[in-house]
């Protein structure tokens, strides 16, 4: 992933702010971030940090208050009408819920079919196959179960019919919203290994949305972490959850529970809970919560730099730099 | 562990709710012993029975459509069979339960610390001023800041953790051998499920109970239990200390259910062992064993002749599989 590279969606200062006057609240607080084809990028959150609003305010499902989405060099948040209809075909959304994303009362062959419908793109005889097709990749038989509804599956196999569903149209981007969080284990695992043979074989490019470390580390190349409607540390996903630098990034690591009874419980646990976006704290939004705030971190609001290679930092402190200064700590 | 004073006795219990398609064994045949002090863990997936055990050995169930056989032997009260005014005798002095969603096991239109008092007042005895300041306590002892004020508050002033830590007050006030944490944690961030999970840590050693977790997350067990019940489609499948479960787990469902799950230690893209199919309709359930359909070491044996639960080479380490893993299969530690 070199810099001359071009990214396929390149996201600048996003805003997006809910209510008017005095009740506004900022749910996304200027994000940037970019993704290359071909390459997974993890967001995780707690819950209230902006981490769905971004997705969605990628797909226009919600309107971004303010700055810019470029997908393949296409401006995004100026288009409307029949050009942002087209553009939507190049992206698709898989939400959390399985069972309530799909129509209940249509059958499983259609709902797939639907993008094909709307867009009127392909004869019947070839609906009927592509449908087929789809189906079978991703684990659901089109002979046996194509004409049964949707409500006859369960979590699972609904989340297996939304991601054929939302592949009928070739997108190149996919934003999965939790898409997991519903799922059970040993379907949790299926539907990731799953989406991981889909990427190489359709050439994804992922936003995969999740509150749970261990799975956003599974699937992604690079990981943006976000706290209060700010992102607050992305680099590769190996080198952050190893050697964190934003202090939020190496507590929310220290809270996730790992099976594995040798796995050292961590005294250190983030006290308190975040402030609401509606009133957030100046400066840095995390130096209520954060044990090395300074003054300087309520005066001053942190930017993303550089600290290595892609991997940017939002702090004043970066946590090597901290180390480095006091070895005790 | 043999000095130990056995606090729950659970014999063959077995729940079946009556339903229109027919019996549905929920829990079918469970036996196991919970000393005092003790911490387990229940793990299992949707389905597999761990709520409702956990339920039943409350005593908690409706009224109609559900047979309860087997015992439940708490602290010598039979529970099985009990009646309802008996029952109520020991629930928060003998036993309490902390729900999954502390939104609806609240009273949203009582204030929280009228919700400690009652308990307080009603079973106790204790006079107002007494169990308000009791009350106040016991928010203090969860950590709630400012209890004092606080105490007056109504439930949806309160975050998600907050009021989980409202109930654990409430769960607390009879000062309860046996707490039955019912996936405490599920719905929390992280953040706050580390400290709602050392909160009852805390409060177990402080008040000396036994603490029963039931939870879907292996993570959740792997650092805060002495003992693990892995429970599927109603029955115990394996059942150890925390340690054996983990590192020499004999089930292949156990082995699933751990090498399934992401971990944080593992590098990114690293494949899941990932198990065909999904468990199975409890109310048509296969003649053998239930694992069987989905399972890589099924023989004819599994499908047809149900797996008893027999003790390993380990102290009390026992699993239910005619194909068990060799011992070296385990994940090494």
């Amino acid at each position: 992933m070199s810099d001359t590279t071009q990214p396929l969606l390149r996201v600048r200062d996003l805003t997006v702010t809910f209510g008017a006057h005095r009740k506004k609240l900022s749910a996304v607080a200027g994000v940037s971030f970019d993704i290359y084809e071909g390459e997974t990028l993890g967001l995780v959150g707690e819950s209230g940090c902006g981490k769905s609003t971004t997705g969605r305010a990628l797909m226009r499902i919600v309107e971004p208050t303010s700055g810019s989405i470029e997908l393949e060099g296409v401006e995004l948040t100026t288009t409307s009408g029949k050009a942002l209809r087209n553009l939507r075909t190049r992206m698709q959304m898989i939400f959390q819920d399985p069972i309530s994303s799909l129509n209940p009362r249509r059958r499983v062959k259609d709902i797939v079919a639907e993008p094909l419908d709307c867009w009127k793109s392909v004869e019947s005889d070839e609906r009927t196959s592509l449908v087929n097709d789809l189906l079978n990749k991703v684990g659901i038989d089109p002979e046996i179960y194509g004409n049964r509804y949707a409500r006859q599956f369960s979590g699972g196999q609904c989340q297996r019919i939304s991601i054929a569903r939302s592949l009928a149209m070739r997108p190149k981007l996919l934003i999965c919203d939790e898409m997991v969080s519903a799922l059970d284990v040993s379907v949790q695992a299926q539907i990731l290994n799953l989406l991981e043979d889909l990427k190489i074989e359709y050439g994804l490019t992922l936003l995969f949305i999740a509150h749970d470390l261990a799975v956003v580390k599974n699937v992604s190349d690079r990981v943006a972490v976000m706290y209060l409607g700010k992102i607050c540390e992305i680099g590769p996903a190996d080198t952050l959850y190893d050697d964190p630098e934003h202090p939020y990034t190496k507590f929310l690591l220290g809270a996730a529970l790992e099976a594995d009874p040798d796995s050292p419980v961590h005294g250190e646990v983030l006290t308190g809970e975040p402030p609401s976006p509606m009133n957030p704290p100046s400066g840095c939004r995390f130096r209520t919560r954060c044990p090395n705030a300074t003054e300087k971190c309520a005066a001053e609001e942190p930017q993303l730099v550089d600290i290595a290679p892609g991997h940017q930092v939002a702090c004043h402190y970066p946590l090597s730099t901290l180390i480095r200064r006091e070895p005790a700590a | 562990m043999s000095d130990a004073t056995t606090l729950l006795v659970v014999k063959d219990l077995a729940t079946t709710f009556a339903t229109p398609q027919g019996p549905l064994p929920a829990v079918g045949g469970v036996s196991f012993t919970l000393n005092e002090n003790e911490t387990l863990g229940i793990v299992g997936e949707s389905g597999s029975g761990k709520t409702v055990l956990s339920r039943t050995i409350m005593g908690l169930q409706p009224r109609r459509n559900v047979e309860v056989s087997g015992s439940v032997l708490l602290n010598g009260f039979e529970v099985v069979g009990a009646s309802e005014q008996a029952k109520r005798a020991i629930w928060g002095l003998e036993v309490a339960m902390v729900f999954q969603d502390p939104m609806t096991s609240l009273n949203p239109v009582m204030r929280v610390g009228k919700q400690i008092d009652e308990i307080l007042r009603v079973r106790l005895g204790m006079d107002r001023h007494a169990a308000k300041a009791r009350a106040i306590e016991l928010l203090e002892l969860v950590g709630i800041p400012s209890p004092a004020e606080r105490y007056s508050v109504y439930p949806g002033e309160l975050s998600g953790g907050m009021r989980q830590r409202v109930v654990i007050a409430t769960a607390l006030a009879g000062s309860p051998k046996l707490l039955l944490a019912d996936e405490p944690t599920t719905g929390l961030d992280v953040t706050i499920q580390a400290q709602i999970l050392n909160l009852l840590q805390s409060v177990k050693d402080r008040m000396s109970m036994s603490v029963v977790l039931v939870t879907h997350d292996l993570g959740v067990v792997a650092t805060r239990t002495s003992r693990i019940i892995v429970m599927y489609a109603g029955r115990i499948v394996e059942m150890g200390s925390t340690r054996d479960v983990f590192a020499r787990h004999r089930m292949p469902y156990t082995r699933a259910l751990l090498e399934g799950s992401p971990k944080v230690s593992n590098p990114s893209h690293t494949r899941l062992l990932a198990i065909p199919g999904r468990p199975p309709n409890l109310l048509s359930l296969p003649r053998g064993c239930a694992f069987a359909p989905r399972c890589s070491f099924a023989t004819d044996i599994c499908r047809n002749e149900r797996p008893e639960l027999e003790p390993s080479l380990e102290d009390g380490h026992t699993f239910a599989c005619w194909n068990p893993l060799p011992v070296s299969q385990g994940v090494p530690a």
